[in-house]
């Protein structure tokens, strides 16, 4: 087993909702080890099956926390009361929020299960990844690698 | 029936996109009763114009995450037609695996996370995650092998990246489908037949509603068509793919963005039911005794059935899953490259049954291969002029009953049908707590 899953959560043809895909790609070039890697996309519910059995996740996905576009929060998913959608119309109203309170009422969360948010100016379909949040970028890789990297020194402590 | 009734189901659903019920009767002569739409029109073919042909089936694959495997195959289909890309025998069967899969996921996923709630009168899955928890672990049981078919065949469930046009640029292992094959009939199998089990058990809360429409889908002569075939209608009988802008006729209404279709008659029916009506003599007899258990019977005209048809076509996707496979390793895998030298340039059609209905991907390329023109008719576009249909002849019948009940059965009604109203953003809300 991997001693750190990253899935990044987004759709790709959105704007800044592409930011969590576009960060597992930049991951992937770094040849990391023993740290497991997922592009979820937009399937949400199909993030359950790499929070089961893993020690540690880190979620990467645009937010909306009422921040500066391009501003990064990292937080324990227990520290944050992530919305419910009220829609019940389609399978789309299944989303992250959704899959958590699934995951952790089927008993599947991870030990430790954090999030990083990265506040998104636009999410239009079809546009450009926004300045403030292409920025982001640099630091949000160095947050990710410092997350990642310090578990591994501190595994088997 | 001298009744006043106002009802405004308002979904708002993600950032874009939302579908609102709106019923209004005045001192009992329905004036109003129709599913309203907004959702982005047409993007489909801004997006697509001036792509290469390697890109088209990559852009339309992301179009949505739900449905994403469907576009990404028609729109192969599409390409290949307009540049005459021949492809094998192999990459017929590994793309009907594919379909099965994905077809398998989202008839599960739409029967218990969304059809199961509302035959429970829970409102959501969650409650159903306490008191049934097995049931909610089978779904998802039966997702996750759905997901890694998309895994093996496709290199990736998500987003698939090796169907090419002309092929595949990467074929599974040998190993990887025996291993698919297993789970199919060890796994997938006996939780489908759970699940019929299950679905049996909430049968007696489905609608009783009936209302005969036009059945619209694809049909071939030797299969349950969902690959390839014609365009069949239960009123009119078969005709070619290439006719498909003759049969949806779309056309505009006051209370949607969305294009309504209708082809004989005002309105006509698209996904599992519709296939159901058409083809289900093709179908073997593990998934007609599913349909006879679950009280499915030929032309059905309950809209409600759909989840039903629905399950009984998982029944049929983990059984042809396991023939496709035994098929594959018994012609022998041959790791061909696939053929992507076009022989013409021009318009191609391309039409395959996705989970919610037929679809249609039309695309026009100049002769550097490029896309000059872009159409596609998706299935709950089709299905929206249907909904409209269904509701007004409901209303009236259930008339007598409380507001909230009509509502859900509205509700129910909608959801029956599956919709895949507009492909979100999955964007979280997020609170802090100080």
């Amino acid at each position: 087993m991997s001693a750190y899953t990253v899935i990044g959560v987004g759709n790709r043809l959105r704007a800044d909702d592409a930011i969590g895909p576009l960060l597992i790609d930049e991951l992937k070039k770094q040849d990391l080890e023993e740290v497991e890697l997922v592009d979820a996309g937009m399937d949400a519910l199909g993030i359950l099956e790499f929070l089961e059995n893993r020690d540690k996740v880190l979620i990467i996905d645009a937010c909306r926390m009422g921040r500066s576009p391009g501003d990064l929060v990292l937080f324990m998913a227990n520290e944050a009361e992530v919305m419910m959608e009220p829609d019940q119309i389609s399978l789309h109203g299944l989303g992250l929020a959704e899959a958590l309170k699934m995951a952790g009422s089927l008993e599947m969360l991870p030990r430790v299960l954090k999030i990083i948010g990265i506040e998104p100016l636009s999410v239009e379909l079809n546009g450009e990844i926004s300045k403030p949040v292409k920025e982001a970028m640099t630091l949000a890789m160095d947050l990710i690698l410092k997350e990642v990297l310090n578990s591994q020194e501190h595994r088997g402590y | 029936m001298s009744r006043d009734l106002n009802i405004n189901v308002h979904h708002l659903t993600r950032v874009e996109g939302h579908g609102n019920i709106v019923v209004n009767m005045k001192d009992g002569v329905l004036e109003k009763a129709h599913l309203s739409i907004v959702e982005p029109p047409r993007f489909f073919e801004a997006m697509m114009k001036g792509r290469s042909f390697h890109e088209a089936a990559i852009i339309t694959s992301r179009i949505c995450g739900i449905c994403s495997l469907g576009h990404q195959l028609t729109s192969l289909v599409a390409t290949e037609d307009a540049l005459g890309l021949e492809i094998s025998e192999q990459t017929v069967l590994l793309r009907k695996l594919l379909v099965h899969g994905a077809t398998l996921q989202s008839n599960i996923l739409h029967a218990y996370f969304l059809a199961a709630p509302d035959f429970l009168n829970v409102g959501s899955v969650f409650p159903l995650i306490a008191t049934h928890k097995d049931v909610v672990l089978r779904a998802l049981r039966m997702k996750r092998l759905a997901n890694d078919i998309g895994d093996v065949v496709s290199g990736r469930a998500v987003h698939p990246i090796t169907p090419v046009p002309g092929g595949f640029s990467k074929i599974p292992e040998k190993s990887e489908l025996l291993e698919i094959k297993r789970r199919l009939l060890e796994e997938a199998l006996p939780d489908g037949l759970e699940t019929i089990e299950t679905m049996k058990a909430l049968a007696g809360a489905i609608p009783q509603f009936e209302r005969e429409t036009e059945y619209i889908s694809l049909k071939h002569p030797d299969e349950y068509a969902l690959y390839e075939g014609d365009i069949f209608s239960s009123d009119t009988g078969a005709q070619p793919v290439q006719n498909y802008l003759d049969v949806t006729n779309e056309f505009v209404v006051k209370h949607s963005t969305s294009k309504h279709t209708k082809y004989n008659r005002s309105s006509y029916l698209v996904g599992a039911l519709a296939r159901w009506n058409n083809n289900h003599s093709q179908l073997g007899t593990e998934a007609l005794a599913a349909a006879e258990a679950m009280g499915l019977k030929p032309n059905c005209h309950n809209p409600y059935m759909n989840t039903i048809a629905q399950v009984v076509e998982a029944v049929h996707c983990i059984l042809d899953s396991v023939r496709i496979i035994d098929k594959l390793i018994e012609n022998g895998l041959k790791n061909e490259k696939p053929n992507q030298t076009p022989t013409r340039y021009g318009r191609g059609i391309g039409s395959n049954e996705v989970p919610r209905g037929i679809l249609f991907h039309d695309y026009t390329y100049d002769n550097k291969g490029n896309i000059v023109k872009a159409n596609c008719i998706i299935p709950t576009g089709q299905n929206l002029a249907n909904i409209d249909d269904d509701m007004v002849k409901l209303v009236p019948e259930i008339i007598n009953k409380s507001k909230e009940e009509i509502t859900l059965s509205l509700e129910m009604l909608v959801r029956a049908y599956d919709p895949c109203i507009s492909c979100s953003v999955h964007m979280l809300e997020v609170d802090f707590v100080e």
